[in-house]
């Protein structure tokens, strides 16, 4: 079977679970996975699957250039900062997890075929891979947007360190997206972690405020981008449809983790990397097949 | 394992449950991991958790972790052959990845025998301290992770002193920092504090037992304590031999009271208290050479030192209250029936 | 002499009793009263503090900046204080305009199990040479032990008191006894209590408080706060006066204030309606009042079986958006039991 080689750098919870959904991909084989630690967990789980492992960071890569197309970064914003240039040079197509944000911002469900044309992409935010699909079908049924407003709830287990120390990042991050993506004239984005037992499932809710609303058009909109993105995230689920509450218009979306290597509680995690493994399948397809008449979103989404 | 040994600990889990099988429902239907898992502790809350699946339809699943699965096998048929048990061999230092449906986990890796720190104390606080890390970097990506019971040490709180009758929860006291003797206590106060960090971090429930000093079935005479030496020596007709005056004092919980315990604190317990294990009858070791030999034969010789600098004597009792108040546990099997059984138990 | 440092969030607490529509005229007008008693200091802003205006939780009628600018220009002895939620506010779009606009005081508060957030913004405003304390939200959702270590996390990121609020009014005096007791043996810093009246104890627990050793407060004029209201402030200066300990407050000037704040501000008088009693014993947030009672009837479910199920899910304040899940659910399910 013909497959794309891949490396991924960082051998964190968040490498290590990309690393399983690659192990299951037909089209991507991960020919390397990176970490600063033989010991860690994260380079154990590698080895059990026969994948090579390496402590000599992006070295490595500079090293065997041969040894991948497709580069994931799981490693950190300061990182990849170091990262980015070198990959470039190396014609590496890098598709980068942490806040760096260097590259195009990528929702695959909204704007794939663009992001395909570009060589250093970013993963935005776990808020803004679950609210920007949505926001989205606002904008294609709106002509106009006032203002959106997004909040993710998150279980507190699911926060490690460097989320809690990058919120305010976070949330920029994902305003950004927000007004990047639709044009809303005001964003905002909110998290809020909430520390019950059993641990909660990322929630997210999309606020709007639009002159005329069409609830009906809409509803059909969020429906169908929810079937798009649930090809590539199973557990996203819409739990309340479009309604009207108090003027707002509101939308509830409850993200289930595949439970790979972080666990399932974990969707905010999992959003993120699924919407990686979505971009990097596609890239590798229109590798393995270049496509001829097919528009690139259509071979992601179609089966 | 003969049957009369088996029918003997069966007979100690029907006591130790007769009428409190209900507490201990929030197991049933889930998966219990216990590291150390083919040690003492390990096989009786094994043993436990068999009954409790067998003759109260608890459908927990059990996984032991150790590193002598082999001899497990060997030595425990009637165990290692079920279908609720799994073992996995792991050095518990470089365990990478638990089961992700894991709910429960006891903490029991740890070998207690101070022959082992004496000759190789690096090794000692090594797999204490770099096996709870990787334990509790493990357990973090479980699905529905409960509770992680860690078992401490009730050395942590250094010599107790002979006036001090019992030691509570809130002893402030130390093993001796900087010697070679404290390793084992000193690792062990490392694993406590790390399994807090881990609670205050990672958010995981995290709640500690400090054993005291156990004894039962399964317990091998070889072990180098006074109570296996004098019923070893009891039961080959030898002359005890008491180090000392015979002052030093002890107490023993039996083993199938500490399964109980232990079950109990893990599954009703509150993340973040701490609970000492152990019995609160307190006994001198001349006292229980003669309870020994009364049950094997009055005629054996206890024989205490006469020499003239006399070693210091000790006093290890834990004061059990908190537990006894909290979690309403007791103490089921005093020490003279504890003795008796494990005695009954090494004859059969 | 015992003294007590009162903080007065009149309005901001306050907010949350008119969802968040305080105008410019009512801030100039409170402030210019509460300036002469001597208040040490006057907190300012949205229910959920800087940056918490959104469809979330509610869009104030006065933005941040002109509300503080108005409270800039009538506070002349008093100390201006923001109250200030990681996760809401962001030091670049709220923290550092307010206070290059000249605040005094930064209270940056967190869930009470999640003080680990809020070292960046400690950390920001103390730098900036900001009084700066720690507040730890929804309190009662964590056991004391617990509590202990998040405040101190916070004093170790810089904060120089730590402020622990009843945000759903579920305490009862001996809890507090026990938190602050325990506070006081572990903090080096000062430990401060933030009340409200659900189940009628926000002053017996601000006065077990100060009995335990807290020796900073909050209040509120005429209890002008969310759900059932904080402690009412012109009360507990009387109370704390007549047992002794100095707050430095002229009381007929507080009590002017506070008459002024029930003319000019309130426009409900807080009460413990039936409501207030439910979300107090289930734990929930008192700021989940308004939007309860309104999604419940809109949805057509009993408010009583929304704050319950809140209870139940362990949900935490500024998770106002649950409230359309749980309604939306329990209509949901009262249909099935129709069929």
């Amino acid at each position: 079977m013909n497959q794309l080689k891949v490396a991924i750098l960082g051998s964190g919870n968040i490498g290590t679970d990309l690393l399983i959904k690659v192990t299951r991909s037909p089209y991507l084989q991960c020919n390397v996975f990176i970490g600063r630690n033989l010991a860690s967990p994260g380079i154990m789980k590698a080895r059990s699957l026969n994948v090579q492992t390496s402590a000599d960071g992006i070295a490595y890569i500079v090293q065997h250039p041969a040894c991948c197309e497709i580069v994931f970064d799981a490693t950190s914003a300061t990182a990849h900062q170091e990262h980015a240039p070198i990959l470039k040079t190396l014609n590496k197509f890098v598709i980068d997890l942490t806040p760096a944000k260097i590259g195009i911002l990528c929702v695959p469900v909204v704007n794939i075929t663009d992001c395909l044309k570009q060589m250093n992409i970013n993963m935005i935010t776990c808020g803004g891979q679950a609210a920007v699909p949505i926001a989205h079908a606002l904008a294609m049924t709106h002509h106009e947007i006032d203002y959106i407003e997004t909040i993710s709830n998150i279980a507190s287990r699911s926060a490690g360190r460097a989320t809690r120390l990058n919120i305010d990042e976070y949330i920029h991050t994902t305003e950004a997206a927000l007004k990047s993506f639709t044009g809303a004239k005001i964003t905002k984005a909110i998290l809020n972690l909430n520390p019950a037992q059993p641990c909660i499932h990322m929630q997210t809710t999309v606020f709007a405020k639009v002159k005329n609303p069409q609830i009906e058009k809409l509803r059909h909109a969020v429906g169908a981008i929810a079937e798009q993105i649930q090809r590539y995230v199973p557990g996203y689920a819409i739990i309340v449809p479009p309604m009207i509450e108090n003027d707002r218009i509101v939308v509830m979306v409850r993200v289930k983790g595949l439970g790979d290597y972080l666990p399932e509680y974990a969707g905010n995690l999992d959003i993120i990397n699924c919407a990686a493994l979505a971009l990097a399948e596609a890239y590798a397809k229109t590798k393995l097949h270049p496509p001829q008449k097919e528009k690139a979103h259509e071979i992601c989404f179609a089966q | 394992m003969s049957t009369a040994t088996l029918d003997l600990i069966l007979n100690d889990y029907h006591h130790v449950t007769a009428n409190k099988t209900e507490s201990l429902a929030a197991i049933k239907n889930t998966t219990l991991v216990i590291t150390g898992g083919t040690g003492f502790v390990g096989t009786w809350l094994a043993g436990l958790i068999a009954f409790l699946n067998d003759h109260h339809a608890f459908n927990v699943n059990l996984i032991l972790i150790g590193r002598n699965i082999e001899h497990f096998k060997m030595t425990r048929p009637h165990l290692a052959k079920r279908n609720d048990i799994q073992l996995l061999s792991s050095d518990i230092r470089y365990l990478a990845e638990l089961p992700q449906e894991t709910n429960w986990l006891i903490h029991a890796a740890s070998n207690p025998d101070n022959r082992f720190h004496a000759s190789s104390p690096m090794e000692t606080m090594s797999i204490i301290a770099n096996g709870t890390y990787s334990i509790l970097r493990a357990i973090e990506r479980c699905a529905d992770f409960k509770m992680l019971l860690n078992l401490s040490s009730g050395l942590i709180y250094g010599s107790q002193p002979m006036t001090h009758p019992a030691i509570d929860e809130h002893y402030i006291g130390a093993p001796k920092c900087g010697t070679v003797s404290s390793a084992y206590a000193e690792a062990k106060r490392f694993a406590e504090t790390l399994c807090h960090s881990s609670r205050s971090q990672a958010r995981m429930p995290v709640i500690t037992a400090r054993p005291f000093a156990f004894i039962g079935p399964y317990q091998s005479l070889e072990r180098p304590w006074a109570i296996n030496h004098f019923i070893k020596d009891a039961l080959s007709h030898k002359p005890i031999r008491v180090l000392g005056d015979g002052g030093t004092i002890r107490s023993y919980l039996y083993a199938s009271d500490m399964a109980f315990w232990l079950l109990s604190i893990l599954t009703r317990g509150q993340s973040g208290e701490i609970y000492n294990l152990g019995s609160d009858e307190a006994v001198t070791l001349k006292e229980l050479a003669a309870m020994i030999t009364a049950l094997i034969d009055p005629a054996i010789e206890i024989q205490l030192s006469t020499a003239s600098n006399q070693p210091k004597n000790s006093r290890f009792v834990p004061e059990i209250t908190f537990a006894q108040n909290n979690l309403q546990l007791a103490v089921t099997t005093d020490l003279h029936h504890a003795l008796k059984k494990t005695i009954a138990w090494n004859t059969l | 002499m015992k003294s007590v440092l009162l903080s007065d969030p009149t309005l901001r607490d306050g907010n949350h009793a008119v969802s968040h529509l305080l105008t410019t005229e009512q801030i100039a007008a409170y402030c210019q009263a509460i300036d002469q008693t001597g208040m040490p200091i006057v907190e300012i802003g949205h229910g959920n503090g800087l940056g918490a205006s959104s469809l979330q939780l509610g869009l104030s009628k006065t933005a941040d900046f002109t509300a503080l600018k108005v409270a800039r220009d009538h506070l002349k002895k008093s100390k201006l204080g923001v109250h200030v939620i990681p996760g809401f506010a962001t030091i670049e779009k709220n923290l550092k305009p307010a206070i290059d606009l000249g605040i005094d005081v930064v209270r940056v508060a967190s869930h009470c199990s999640e003080a680990d957030i809020t070292e960046q913004h400690i950390k920001y405003a103390r730098t900036a040479g900001k009084i700066v304390y720690g507040v730890l939200m929804m309190s009662h959702m964590v056991s004391p032990a617990v509590l202990v270590e998040e405040a101190i996390k916070m004093q170790s990121y810089g904060a120089e008191g730590i402020i622990f609020m009843d945000s759903a009014g579920h305490y009862l005096p001996e809890d507090i006894t026990k938190r602050v007791t325990m506070l006081v043996q572990s903090l080096s810093i000062s430990v401060g209590f933030h009340a409200h009246n659900n189940l009628g104890m926000a002053i017996a627990n601000s006065i077990a408080a100060v009995a335990a050793g807290a020796n900073m407060l909050d209040g509120c004029a005429r209890g002008f706060g969310a759900g059932a209201g904080n402690a009412q402030l012109e009360v507990l200066v009387g109370v704390l006066k007549r047992m002794g300990y100095e707050t430095g407050i002229d009381f007929y000037k507080l009590l002017d204030a506070a008459d002024l704040a029930e003319s000019a501000i309130i426009k409900e008088m807080p009460t413990i309606s039936s409501a207030s009693i439910v979300s107090g014993l289930s734990g929930v947030f008192s700021g989940f009042m308004k939007p309860v009672l309104r999604i419940s009837k809109e949805f057509n479910v009993d408010s009583r079986d929304v704050f319950f199920e809140l209870g139940k899910r362990k949900i935490v304040a500024g998770q106002e958006d649950i409230i359309i899940e749980v309604a939306h659910n329990l209509a949901k399910r009262n249909q099935t039991d129709i069929k």
